[in-house]
Formats: C-alpha cells, sequence, structure tokens
C-alpha cells in the first residue's frame, strides 16, 4: 500500500487542470506533458556548469497507466507474429507471455485490467506502433517521474518498499493515484521499457561495453545524487537489458509527439 | 563506497530475481525448417528498409545466403569510426580473392540525419572500400534503434549531433544468425577471420 498524505493529496489534484485527458484506440487514458526540465541521474563527467547538465524535454504525450493485458491480448488476436507460438526468437525470449494462458483462455478477467509483463522491447515497440504510438525516451520518462521535484520524497519511499518486496502480485490499473502531470505508477509496480533504453552511458576512451565503469567503483562518482539509488537501480536495470528480454515486472506504456 | 556498491548490488539481485535473466535457450532441434521464412532467431526477420551508398534499397534478408560481417558507424565520426571500418578491412585483407567472394561487409550509419547516400559514398572512397563486396547504408532513428539493440550496441546521440556508441563488429552466419562478436577498435582480427572461414559455404 502506498500511504498518500493530506499534503500530497493537494498536490496530486492541484494540476488536473492542466491535463488534456482523453480515450485513445489503445483503450487508455494519455495526458499531456508540458515541456521542461530535469536534471538526469546520471550525467557526463565535466559537462560544465549545472546548468548545462540540464535535459530539455519537449512537450510529448503519454500514457496515463501502463499497456494491460486485455490492451495486449487484442493486439496479439490481430497480429500473427506477435502470438506465443510464433514470435521469433530475435523478437522476444522463451518467456514470453509466459503467464498467459492457452488462447482463448490467457488469463482470468481481474487478470485483464493488470499491466502486461513478459513483453520484449520488440513486442512493446511493435504494440505502440500498432495503435500510432511509440515508446517513450528515456528522457521523457525520467522528466515525467521526476514531475518537476513535486512529491519526491513519497515517490523514493514507495519505491523503496517495493524494491524490499519483490514479485508481489500486480494491482489493476483501474483508479490509481497520479503524480503532478496525470500519470500513473511510473515506478513502484513494474519496471517500464523505454525506446532508447540501451543508450550509451559512459565516456570514456576505451569504447567497451556501456555498462561496467557506470556502476562499478569509481565511476559511479558521477552520479549528480549519490545518495539517489532508486534512480541508480532503474539506470542500471535497463543497462542490464537486451531487446529480446522479458520479465515478470517488466512492462510498458507508450507515448506519443504532440501534434 | 565500497558498502553503497554492496547495497545496490544485494538490492539489484532482490528487484530483479524472476526477471528473465537466465542464460537464453539456443537449440534449434525442435524448430520446423521452412524454405522462405528467416531462422527464428535470423536477423533476416527485421524488415527495415535501409538505402545503400549507391542509392539502391537494402534489407538485411538480402545478405542471405553467405556470411556478413557487421558493424554500426557514422560518416562525421573522427576516430572511432574510420577504426571499425579499418578492422574491417583487416579481415578483408587476410582473406584470399576467391573467399572475398563469398563474404558480405555491411556498414549501417547511426546517422539518419546526415548520412546522406552521398555522404556514404564520399566515405567509401576516402576510406578505400572496395564497393564490390561491400554495403554502406543509411535508414531512420527507428530502423537504426531496432539494428542496435538487435546487436547489442549502446548508443546515444549528443547535443551537438555526434553519437556515443560501442564499437562492435559482428558476424552474421550466412542465415543471418549472430556468430560472433568482438569490440573494434585497433585490434586483432585473426579470431572474427577464424569464425568466418568456418562459416564460409
Amino acid at each position: 500500500m502506498i500511504k498518500v498524505s493530506p499534503r500530497v493529496c493537494k498536490m496530486l489534484l492541484a494540476p488536473v487542470s492542466l491535463l488534456i485527458l482523453g480515450a485513445t484506440a489503445s483503450g487508455g487514458e494519455i495526458s499531456f506533458i508540458p515541456d521542461g526540465n530535469y536534471a538526469p541521474f546520471y550525467v557526463k563527467e565535466g559537462s560544465g556548469s549545472s546548468k548545462d547538465k540540464l535535459i530539455r524535454v519537449k512537450a510529448f504525450l503519454l500514457d496515463v497507466h501502463q499497456v494491460t493485458n486485455e490492451e495486449f491480448r487484442q493486439f496479439v488476436s490481430s497480429n500473427n507474429e506477435w502470438r506465443k507460438g510464433n514470435v521469433s526468437k530475435l523478437f522476444a525470449d522463451t518467456h514470453y507471455l509466459q503467464h498467459w494462458g492457452e488462447e482463448g483462455k490467457e488469463f482470468s478477467s481481474s487478470e485483464g485490467s493488470k499491466p502486461v509483463v513478459n513483453v520484449s522491447w520488440f513486442a512493446a515497440q511493435s504494440y505502440c506502433e500498432s495503435v500510432g504510438k511509440r515508446l517513450p525516451s528515456t528522457d521523457e520518462w525520467e522528466y515525467v517521474l521526476n514531475d518537476m521535484d513535486r512529491n519526491k520524497e513519497s515517490v523514493h519511499r514507495s519505491v523503496m518498499d517495493w524494491y524490499a518486496v519483490p514479485n508481489r502480485e500486480l494491482p489493476s490499473l483501474v483508479n490509481r493515484p497520479k503524480n503532478g502531470f496525470g500519470i500513473s505508477d511510473l515506478v513502484a509496480v513494474v519496471w517500464e521499457w523505454t525506446n532508447d533504453f540501451n543508450n550509451f552511458m559512459v565516456r570514456n576512451d576505451s569504447r567497451d561495453s556501456g555498462s561496467k565503469a557506470a556502476f562499478c567503483g569509481g565511476g559511479s562518482l558521477n552520479v549528480t545524487e549519490l545518495d539517489n539509488y532508486a534512480a541508480f537501480m532503474r539506470y542500471s536495470y535497463r543497462s542490464s537489458l537486451q531487446g529480446n528480454f522479458t520479465g515478470r515486472n517488466l512492462g510498458f506504456r507508450c507515448a506519443k509527439d504532440k501534434e | 563506497m565500497k558498502k553503497y556498491i554492496l547495497l545496490i548490488s544485494v538490492l539489484a539481485g532482490l528487484a530483479m530475481q524472476g526477471s528473465a535473466f537466465a542464460a537464453h535457450d539456443h537449440d534449434h532441434s525442435a524448430e520446423v525448417k521452412k524454405v522462405v521464412a528467416p531462422k527464428s532467431d535470423s536477423l533476416f526477420n527485421i524488415n527495415d528498409v535501409w538505402t545503400s551508398s549507391e542509392g539502391k534499397q537494402v534489407q538485411l534478408a538480402q545478405f542471405s545466403g553467405k556470411p556478413t560481417v557487421i558493424a554500426m558507424v557514422y560518416t562525421s565520426c573522427q576516430y572511432v569510426c574510420p577504426m571499425i571500418v579499418s578492422d574491417m578491412q583487416k579481415i578483408e585483407k587476410s582473406l584470399s580473392k576467391a573467399e572475398n567472394g563469398k563474404v558480405n561487409y555491411a556498414v549501417f550509419s547511426f546517422d539518419p540525419d546526415r548520412d546522406t547516400p552521398e555522404k556514404l559514398k564520399e566515405f567509401a572512397s576516402s576510406h578505400r572500400v572496395n564497393q564490390d563486396n561491400w554495403t554502406l547504408a543509411t535508414s531512420n532513428a527507428s530502423a537504426v534503434r531496432k539494428l542496435a539493440v538487435t546487436l547489442g550496441i549502446k548508443y546515444k546521440k549528443d547535443k551537438s549531433g555526434d553519437f556515443d556508441h560501442d564499437a562492435v563488429i559482428t558476424i552474421l552466419d550466412s542465415d543471418g544468425v549472430i556468430k560472433y562478436q568482438q569490440s573494434s577498435v585497433g585490434k586483432n582480427m585473426d579470431e572474427a577471420t577464424a569464425t568466418l572461414k568456418k562459416l564460409m559455404r
């Protein structure tokens, strides 16, 4: 359970009037995210003043919640190549949709509104394309989680609670609390794919694979907030992924360019 | 500091339990052989269209039938990318003319904005790339991301429009399945060459 203090509730309700909400072809609500800056958890060494370290994110649209089992089932039923038995190993590993039963009996009705998991990056990407959307970039996703620094402590607390109890049962995504941008559950329910999860993050001359130096020993001194290990976890988790990986705690939501 | 790192590792272990990090199964014995469809783990399943330095349309599946040496570069890259190409040329030079007739060399650009087919052609001639069995190709951001993800290449465009990227040379067999990968930049290519020779028909 995430405890929400009265102060937090006020902060959650206040910005709703700024949002554009509406049903979309994917069945989910999508919310307008205004442009802005955020300081990424990981920044390059020697990139100058703190102002230079801010990342500018352009206005875009983001799904309020993750794609659900039911939404993904509809996608699979009209896209043969994404059926469990058909999917190419290049695009999804053998655990793809392993929580689903056979066709026609994929999941019980109570599971339909829970986030779909055990989906690869390729599957997530293809789903978003099929509904005229795309996966959010890592910067977009982190910017929305950062939520203009609103409510920071409560977010950290719920993340740490979540890390402490792995593999808890997933919630239905109906009536979930929203952050200041009107977005639900970016953390503390499932991990989420981003379009550029395979970002190169280390500036060094060795040109070895990006992840190792960032997350071991001296390399980790580059982080802007050393105590923010919730963010540290997200970046190292993403960096450990490959496109065809699936996981029982790994889902996604879609985004869209502003029209 | 060390304690902090240790805590992170423990937390990471806990949180990632249950995720699919186990070794992946690459046993194809149960696979039904189809005449047309690519193998399940073949790169030929990717159907994005690229444009070559000669202005021709390129899809990965056209490399079918011969092993292929693949890398990703961008032509405005001053140091690393020419080295990657030069490492590929080391492989080429260590093979006979007849052997090179049985190999494809393919270079894909990270940079859809600046790498036009003409730019690729300039790059090919300034680096003395033999155009007969080499393909240099450019496409759009989505195709670049998909190929990089498939090859396990991390990259990021920086504010100046340049790219930070892994330098990796990949060898596909004639069915488009990844058989060998090596981080590049001025390295010894003997192992890559030996792998390639085994894959030739």
